[in-house]
C-alpha cells in the first residue's frame, strides 16, 4: 500500500502549494481588493493545512488530529458562505435591478435549501450517533448540499437573464461549485460504505477534486479580463443602418 | 435482522440517489462553464430575434376588448377554444420575447465594456431594460399558461410587456446611435 500512501500525500500537499501560488496571483493581480473573502479562505486554508500536517507528522490521525479537522472544517464551511456571497455581490454589482431582485430570490432558494440541509442532516444515512465526528461530517454534507445548490442557482439566474460574469468571480463559482458538489456525492457515499477500503478511495477522490479545483481558480484568476467591446465601440454606420431597418421593420410591421 | 438488512438497503439507496443529485449539479456545472466559453455576442442574431417578434400581433392577442368582444360573440365552448390559441400563441410570443431580451442584455453588456462613456452609459440603460423585460417575460408566460389550462377564466390584466419590450427596443436603439426619428418608430 505505498503507493496508496504517496498519492494521498501527493494529493494532500499539492493542491496546498498550488494554494500559495493562487495567493500570490490574487496580491498581483489585486484581486484581494475585490475578494477579500476568497483571499481570506485561501490563506486560511494554507494555514489549516500546515496544522494539519504537522499535527498528522508529528502525533498521526489521533484524536487531536481529529479535533482539529473538525474545528478547521467548521471555519472553512463558513468562509466558503462568505465567497458565495462575494461571489453573488461582485455578479450583480452592475445592476441596481438585479441587485434587489436577485438577492431576494438568491435569499428565497438559500432558505428552502437550508430547509433541505437540515432534512438531510436527519433523515440522510450515515451514523447519526451523537459522536461529535459523526455530527461534523453530517453538518458538512448538508452544507455542500447548500453551497452547491447556490452556486447552481446562481449559475442558472445569470444564464437565464444573460448576465455575464466577470471572469475571476466565475472561475471562482466553478471552482468552488465542482469542489462542494464533489464533497456532497463523496460525504454521502461516505456514510453508507463505511469499510477502510471505500474510505480511503472516496478519500483520494476528494483531495484530487480539491486540485482540480485549485487548478481552475489558479487559470481563471491569471487569465485577463475581457478585453472591451471593440465593436460596440466603433459601430459602422452601414451597420447602424441596418439595424434602423431592421427594428423599422419589427417595430412597423 | 431483517430490519437491519433494510435499513442498510435503504440508506444505501439515499446514498447513491444523493450522489447522482450532487453529480447532476456538477453536470450542470461544467456545462455552463463550456457553453460561457464558446457563446459571443452576435449583433445580427439579436437584430433577427428582434425582428422575429410582432408587437402588434401581440397586443392585438392580450386585448382584452377584442376578448370581450369574443365572448359576446361566440359561444362559451367556442370561446374557450379561441382563447386557447390565443393565449398559446401570446405564450409563444412572451416567448421569443424572452430570448430578445437575453441577447439585448448581453448586447448591454458588452456595451459596458466599451471605452466610450457614452455607449457605457446606454449599455447600462439597455442592460437594466432587459433584465427588466426578461423578468416580465417570465410573469406573462405563467399566466398565459394558466389561461391555457384554464380558458374559462376571466383574464386579469397582463403584466405590461409590451411596454416593456418597447422601452427595451428604445434604449438599444439608443445604443445604435441614433440622434432623431426613434420616437416615431415606436408605435403608440
Amino acid at each position: 500500500m505505498y503507493w496508496h500512501k504517496a498519492l494521498s500525500l501527493f494529493l494532500w500537499i499539492t493542491p496546498h502549494v498550488l494554494l500559495g501560488v493562487l495567493a500570490v496571483v490574487l496580491c498581483r493581480r489585486r484581486l484581494y481588493r475585490e475578494f477579500p473573502v476568497f483571499f481570506a479562505y485561501v490563506l486560511y486554508e494554507i494555514a489549516e493545512f500546515i496544522l494539519l500536517f504537522a499535527l498528522y507528522s508529528i502525533l498521526g490521525v489521533g484524536k487531536q488530529y481529529g479535533y482539529a479537522y473538525c474545528a478547521t472544517l467548521l471555519l472553512s464551511i463558513a468562509l466558503r458562505f462568505g465567497v458565495i456571497d462575494e461571489v453573488s455581490k461582485s455578479l450583480f454589482r452592475e445592476s441596481q435591478f438585479l441587485k434587489v431582485v436577485a438577492r431576494r430570490s438568491l435569499q428565497c432558494v438559500g432558505g428552502l435549501l437550508l430547509v433541505m440541509g437540515v432534512l438531510l442532516a436527519v433523515y440522510a444515512p450515515g451514523d447519526n450517533s451523537a459522536r461529535w465526528y459523526a455530527g461534523v461530517l453530517v453538518v458538512n454534507r448538508g452544507a455542500a448540499m447548500i453551497q452547491c445548490g447556490l452556486l447552481l442557482a446562481l449559475l442558472l439566474f445569470s444564464r437565464f437573464l444573460g448576465l455575464s460574469w466577470p471572469r475571476s468571480a466565475f472561475g471562482i463559482a466553478l471552482g468552488l461549485g465542482v469542489l462542494t458538489s464533489v464533497d456532497l456525492a463523496m460525504f454521502a457515499l461516505r456514510a453508507a460504505f463505511t469499510s477502510d477500503v471505500a474510505a480511503d478511495f472516496l478519500d483520494l477522490l476528494i483531495t484530487g477534486t480539491y486540485l482540480v479545483c485549485v487548478s481552475i481558480w489558479i487559470g481563471y484568476l491569471r487569465a485577463p479580463e475581457r478585453e472591451p467591446a471593440a465593436s460596440l465601440t466603433v459601430i459602422p454606420h452601414d451597420e447602424v443602418d441596418t439595424w434602423n431597418t431592421e427594428l423599422q421593420h419589427l417595430l412597423k410591421d | 435482522m431483517e430490519y437491519g438488512v433494510a435499513t442498510l438497503t435503504q440508506g444505501l439507496i439515499s446514498a447513491w440517489i444523493l450522489a447522482a443529485v450532487a453529480f447532476f449539479a456538477l453536470g450542470i456545472l461544467v456545462y455552463v462553464a463550456i457553453r460561457s466559453r464558446t457563446s459571443r455576442v452576435d449583433l445580427e442574431r439579436t437584430v433577427q430575434a428582434f425582428r422575429s417578434l410582432d408587437i402588434e400581433a401581440f397586443r392585438n392577442l392580450v386585448d382584452s376588448a377584442e376578448e370581450a368582444f369574443l365572448r359576446n360573440h361566440l359561444s362559451p365552448k367556442k370561446f374557450r377554444e379561441i382563447k386557447r390559441q390565443r393565449a398559446w400563441a401570446a405564450l409563444l410570443y412572451a416567448w421569443e420575447a424572452g430570448r430578445a431580451a437575453v441577447a439585448l442584455a448581453k448586447i448591454g453588456q458588452a456595451a459596458q465594456r466599451s471605452l466610450d462613456p457614452e455607449i457605457v452609459a446606454s449599455g447600462v440603460e439597455v442592460t437594466e431594460n432587459a433584465f427588466r423585460l426578461r423578468l416580465q417575460t417570465v410573469r406573462v408566460s405563467l399566466r398565459l399558461l394558466t389561461e391555457v389550462l384554464l380558458p374559462g377564466l376571466s383574464s386579469r390584466s397582463l403584466p405590461p410587456l409590451a411596454d416593456q419590450y418597447e422601452r427595451a427596443a428604445e434604449t438599444l436603439f439608443r445604443l445604435g446611435r441614433f440622434p432623431s426619428g426613434r420616437h416615431g418608430l415606436i408605435p403608440r
